[in-house]
């Protein structure tokens, strides 16, 4: 029988959505073109008004917000309460460039908690259950996030926080966590150590997973199953939007539900900024219509997906949204090819190789180079070399198909690529350093 | 059988590897009797004979080591010219592949012994009886 954090919202008609969409724009649209100068200033010089969005169809009128603005803006320029108003700011890691701050009032946080409930509940969650928060805590919105939704939801809170993986399993062993909130690279590396320890799946109590943050496949998704014995579910968010619970996964895991109560998807050429109809891949837009504090229209993520309003057999009816292909600042283009990073992670666990490899491009001769270490999978270690060179080879062959392109492939010794406690670093692009 | 267990250890090929491998050898007390080292652009193997194959084995493992035992044809020759020519001669009759051989001391200076690895170790060992060869079980390893 599906749970439900909130029936009436994440099961609404579409019609009753979609007037709720309506009345909330209509009234965010006017409170961000009364306090936040900079979106007026870009409202006026595209000529729109408060009064021309009478609803979602008029979306498309608005001007676009990028990671950019919110630079330019940085740190009070998008604010549009005052600070005295305000009780909480996270901030994003900054590893893509100067940091991002974004405020809450405490309707914010309320908002964001209530999301992050409805993520837990869909996993199974509720007040007999043992959430582990091994997120890390802090400006990261992912720990105060999912502990905050953990309360609302009932659940024993357990905030642990990233990093120190023996504690965590030792935790998890004697005070019988059932769900691990972390990200899917921390998760893989909590499984690992587990087999270590010598402790079965079996042996825990943990039932579900909520992983999120950083882009993950499916091949990695069964792989985490299998070594924590749980379902794992996916989670989406943004800092600028709230934080992870902006969408979330149900027991049917094809893709992630929409709170579309508070942000509006649209999916883009990210182009020509043209709105592609549903079912089409783009870059994923959100229009966040009940913040108060750091309300963000028209804020392109750089995520690449698709959105789906197809049935979900969990009884939801807010849109779906696939599993980003990557956030196209993930996106390398390597000899003129598009590359993303889960390709490549997609065709080494298929090999049955760990899910840690590392990424490093280059440019020799004013060609791009693609060189992948990979480690190597003890079971399959042979004392002849030629065996070994043929597994370099065997798994250069597949990740060419996948990608078109010839790699490099490197095959490296068990556990010699740096676990990561939070968001994996994967690839290093030296052709930046050159620039 | 007359065949012996040969170690075989995946390593980077880095600095300070194979001192690695190495130095938990030395804390484990175990004595090699051989060693080789292969090496590509990216990673070395080390082959090694041990006096004790199995608690080798078992800290290599514990250090996170990729480890495996495979069984090899030890010899030992009279160190005169033109022996291992006889040896390679005997077993190329037979049609046996050599994948890889490397050699080693034994106790006695006027003989020479080594490790081969071919893939079937029961045609090569026929191979090598016939010609009169000597190999070397695992207590005569342990021996040394």
């Amino acid at each position: 029988m599906e749970k439900y954090w909130n029936k009436e919202i994440e099961c609404a008609s579409r019609e009753d959505m979609k007037k709720l969409q309506d009345e909330r724009l209509v009234a965010q649209v006017k409170h961000v073109y009364e306090n936040v100068k900079y979106y007026r200033d870009l409202m006026d010089e595209k000529g729109v008004k408060p009064e021309d969005i009478k609803g979602t169809e008029d979306l498309h009128k608005l001007p676009f917000l990028s990671k950019a603005d919110l630079r330019e803006a940085y740190p009070y320029g998008l604010l549009a309460k005052p600070l005295g108003d305000c009780v909480r700011i996270h901030s994003t890691s900054g590893t893509t460039g100067k940091r991002v701050v974004a405020f809450y009032t405490q309707n914010d946080v309320d908002m964001w908690e209530d999301c992050c409930a409805r993520a837990i509940t869909a996993a199974g969650g509720n007040e007999d259950d043992v959430v582990q928060v091994a997120y890390g805590y802090g400006l990261f919105t992912g720990g105060m996030g999912l502990h905050g939704g953990s309360h609302k939801a009932g659940c024993l809170t357990l905030p642990m926080s990233s990093g120190n993986t023996e504690r965590q399993i030792q935790f998890m062993q004697d005070l019988g966590s059932t769900i691990l909130c972390c990200t899917p690279s921390y998760a893989a590396y909590i499984g690992e150590t587990v087999a270590e320890m010598g402790i079965k799946p079996e042996d825990l109590k943990l039932k579900a997973g909520i992983f999120g943050a950083e882009p993950w496949t499916e091949e990695m998704r069964r792989s985490i199953e299998k070594s924590l014995g749980i379902k794992a579910y996916d989670i989406y968010g943004l800092t600028e939007s709230s934080g992870p619970g902006v969408a979330f996964e149900c027991s049917e895991q094809t893709g992630m539900h929409i709170n579309e109560d508070n942000f509006i998807p649209e999916i883009i050429d990210p182009e020509t900024g043209e709105v592609l109809p549903e079912g089409q891949v783009g870059e994923l837009v959100f229009t966040s219509i009940t913040k108060e504090a750091f309300p963000l229209l028209r804020y392109r993520t750089r995520d690449l997906c698709v959105l789906s309003r197809k049935k979900c057999s969990c009884g939801r009816t807010l849109i779906k949204m696939a599993k980003p292909m990557g956030r196209s600042d993930d996106m390398m283009i390597i000899r003129g090819v598009n590359v993303f990073p889960s390709q490549i992670e997609t065709v080494l666990i298929e090999q049955g190789y760990s899910p840690n490899y590392l990424i490093e491009v280059d440019r020799v001769n004013n060609t791009d180079t693609l060189d992948i270490s990979v480690e190597m999978n003890p079971d399959q270690f042979s004392d002849k070399v030629k065996d070994m060179q043929k597994q370099e080879r065997d798994l250069a062959v597949a990740i060419k198909t996948m990608l078109g392109i010839n790699p490099k492939v490197h095959l490296v010794s068990p556990k010699s690529i740096t676990r990561s406690e939070g968001k994996a670093v994967r690839v290093i692009d030296r052709r930046k350093l050159h620039d | 059988m007359s065949n012996v267990k040969q170690i075989s250890v995946f390593v980077d090929n880095r600095p300070d590897q194979a001192a690695g491998v190495m130095r938990i050898i030395k804390e484990s007390g175990v004595n090699l009797r051989a060693l080789s080292l292969a090496d590509t652009a990216d990673f070395g193997i080390i082959r090694l004979i041990a006096n004790d194959t199995e608690k080798a084995v078992e800290i290599l493992r514990a250090a996170s080591y990729a480890v495996n035992v495979t069984e090899v044809l030890a010899i030992s020759i009279p160190d005169t010219p033109g022996q291992l020519s006889r040896v390679l001669d005997v077993l190329g009759q037979d049609n046996v592949n050599v994948e890889y051989m490397y050699s080693f001391l034994g106790t006695s200076d006027r003989a020479v012994s080594f490790v081969i690895r071919v893939d079937d170790n029961a045609q090569a060992a026929e191979a090598l009886n016939r010609g009169g060869i000597i190999q070397l079980t695992e207590n005569d390893i342990a021996e040394m």
